[in-house]
């Protein structure tokens, strides 16, 4: 067996209209196992105002704020902590571009472009860098310690000492 | 037995023999009982019938029972249209295609009002087999409930949006089925609601009367029947048009250029919103970051309605739509312009077109032999377009993931193309993901 890297963290949020829709649930659900991630943590709740905020700063400017703020906060959504070797590239090449009109004719396979509706309503959100993803997570999933991460659960998930848990989308280190 | 075959046998080489020959037989009427079962027309179908064909997206359920009959179980999309049998037992005002569900209107002294497909909004009502426990996703057509005032309360139209279904009534005004996430359903936002289980209809009345209704995605709009437009929901790109970018939970009259228009026609099937006059203008506000309402400069959202600045060789405007990233416009030529971006259904070199262009008219059957065909109205879906024209013909263009274009397959299609319905196609409505066509038999 080749020797597994490190495994790198990043956020996944499915966005609330796909929460609402169970085919386009579970069809990006499939295609995160299929890739061959694993879940970490799986969080289902609706993103209150100061967190969007929080979490949308840096676009604090852009004329997109205020529905992309809106949008975010209008229903149940889900948050998801993948695990992989070069997590963050791969979630965000399945994701497409952000863009969705655009997305569907550039990258008609990803994610965005079979279950987006629109540039906002655009199905996924990904982190974009390790330094995202610890302040993404710890606005999105507060409960989650990266350091326990680290040193506990990732060598167990690196050797695939993990069973997943349809019910609840999750998979968990067992000792054995 | 075999005697009797063998001269119907021969009876119909002789026709088709003494047709193929004679030029006598050519013309002359064959008398009833002269006619062999062999060479009889097809039975005729009753004028008034209607036909009802889906296709698209079946995941959901908003292809009626065709997800569940036995035979097509396994079918995720269906890229063809297919004839439902609920046309045969229902006469069919209005429907209307939403996000993963389809509502129709019927005539009838009992239930009114049916609709299948996703339910997660509770946009088809609340349906409960189990108690407490509400359906999410209902795979058959199923009749939907509403608080009516009187029994004889009639159906006149119904709107469908991402999550929220609006219906007209003719005394009761409105009443609003749904997400009410943005205010779309014109009642007070509450903050974290369910509406998985939501069991009240909220109903609209406005003092002039409404009467017409249409849903964007999350927002809606009312024309009264003065030609005024009220809307409420989401405004974050200014598509309510109220001259700010806040939720709006109350109706609200819509101003700027359309004031004191008389407004016959406002489509959205996004965020971007087109409105037509009765003198053949067209004003639009809402999201324009492909282009879609032709401003000057490199602004994204209007959140008040301004009057389009279409040149004065584009003529009168008749019909109307918006898809998410690109507009459509008909005239009272028949001609079809298309302008934003996307699939505009000019070739797959063009996607983007800041100004109105034609669609040339060959591309909808208009030809030597077909000289009077032309397009009679205009359809559009958050990604795709389709139009009528006066022979009853469907034609459809755009992205096809799901096979909603029905085409007989699931390729992107950048040009207009038939649809082989086996009818003559009244009027569609188009989902995002699947749609549907309400026919009459070709007579």
């Amino acid at each position: 067996m080749t020797p597994v890297k490190h495994l790198q963290l990043t956020l996944a949020i499915m966005k609330p209209h796909v929460v609402s829709s169970p085919f386009s649930l579970h069809d990006i659900r499939r295609t995160i196992l299929d890739n061959g991630f694993y879940v970490v943590r799986s969080k289902r709740q609706t993103i209150k105002l100061e967190q969007a905020e929080q979490f949308y700063r840096e676009h604090k400017t852009k004329f997109f704020y205020n529905r992309l703020i809106t949008f975010m906060t209008s229903g149940p959504s889900e948050a998801y902590i993948l695990a992989r070797e070069d997590a963050i590239s791969v979630w965000r090449r399945l994701m497409g571009p952000t863009k969705v009109f655009q997305c569907q004719l550039s990258n008609p396979d990803s994610i965005r472009a079979k279950h987006g509706l629109t540039d906002t309503r655009n199905a996924t959100h990904g982190s974009d860098s390790d330094e995202s993803v610890r302040k993404e997570v710890s606005i999105m999933v507060p409960q989650f310690c990266f350091d326990h991460w680290k040193q506990t659960e990732e060598p167990m998930f690196r050797n695939g000492r993990v069973q997943f848990n349809d019910k609840q989308f999750l998979h968990s280190a067992h000792e054995s | 037995m075999s005697s009797k075959l063998s001269s119907r046998l021969f009876n119909l080489i002789k026709k088709t023999s003494c047709a193929l020959c004679s030029k006598r037989y050519v013309g002359v009427n064959v008398k009833p009982e002269n006619v062999d079962p062999f060479m009889a027309p097809y039975s005729e179908s009753p004028k008034d019938q209607q036909r009802l064909y889906v296709w698209g997206m079946a995941e959901h359920g908003a292809l009626g029972d065709l997800k569940i009959r036995s035979r097509e179980r396994q079918i995720q999309f269906i890229y063809r249209p297919v004839r439902l049998r609920f046309s045969y037992s229902h006469k069919i005002k209005d429907l209307a295609c939403g996000y993963g569900f389809t509502v129709y209107a019927v005539e009838s002294n009992q239930y009114k009002l049916f609709g299948c497909g996703l339910n997660t909004d509770s946009q088809i009502g609340y349906h409960d087999p189990r108690k407490g426990y509400p359906l999410g996703l209902i795979l058959a057509t199923v009749p939907i409930q509403l608080p009516l005032k009187e029994p004889n309360t009639k159906i006149k139209a119904v709107a469908a949006g991402r999550a929220h279904t609006l219906v007209l009534t003719n005394t009761d005004g409105v009443y609003a089925l749904g997400s009410n996430c943005y205010g779309q359903c014109g009642r007070k936002i509450i903050e974290n609601e369910d509406f998985s289980k939501l069991r009240n209809v909220n109903n609209i009345t406005l003092d002039d009367g409404i009467s017409k209704i249409i849903c964007g995605q999350d927002h809606s709009f009312f024309i009264t029947k003065t030609g005024k437009v009220y809307s409420c929901g989401w405004g974050a790109d200014g598509q309510t048009g109220l001259g700010h970018y806040n939720n709006e939970s109350q109706p609200t009259i819509v101003e700027g250029d359309i004031k004191g228009e008389n407004i016959v026609k406002v489509v959205s099937s996004a965020d971007c919103v087109l409105a037509l006059n009765d003198q053949g203008e067209v004003f639009g506000w809402g999201n324009s970051e492909y282009g879609q309402l032709l401003l000057d400069s490199d602004k994204y959202q209007v959140n008040i309605p301004r009057k389009l600045p279409l040149s004065k060789g584009i003529g009168k405007i008749t019909d109307i739509g918006a898809t998410g990233s690109a507009c459509i416009a008909l005239n009272d030529e028949g001609v079809v312009f298309v302008w934003g971006f996307g699939i505009l259904g000019k070739g797959p070199e063009m996607n983007q077109s800041r100004e109105p262009t034609p669609i040339p008219s060959i591309l909808f059957g208009k030809n030597q032999y077909n000289p009077e065909t032309r397009v009679k109205s205009v359809y559009c879906s958050v990604f795709h377009m389709a139009a009528i024209t006066s022979d009853g013909n469907l034609y459809t263009w755009g992205k096809n993931k799901w096979g909603q274009l029905g085409l007989g397959h699931t390729k992107d299609q950048y040009f207009p193309l038939q649809v082989s319905v086996g009818a003559a196609v009244k009027r569609v409505s188009c989902g995002v993901d699947h749609m549907v066509a309400l026919c009459i038999p070709y007579q």
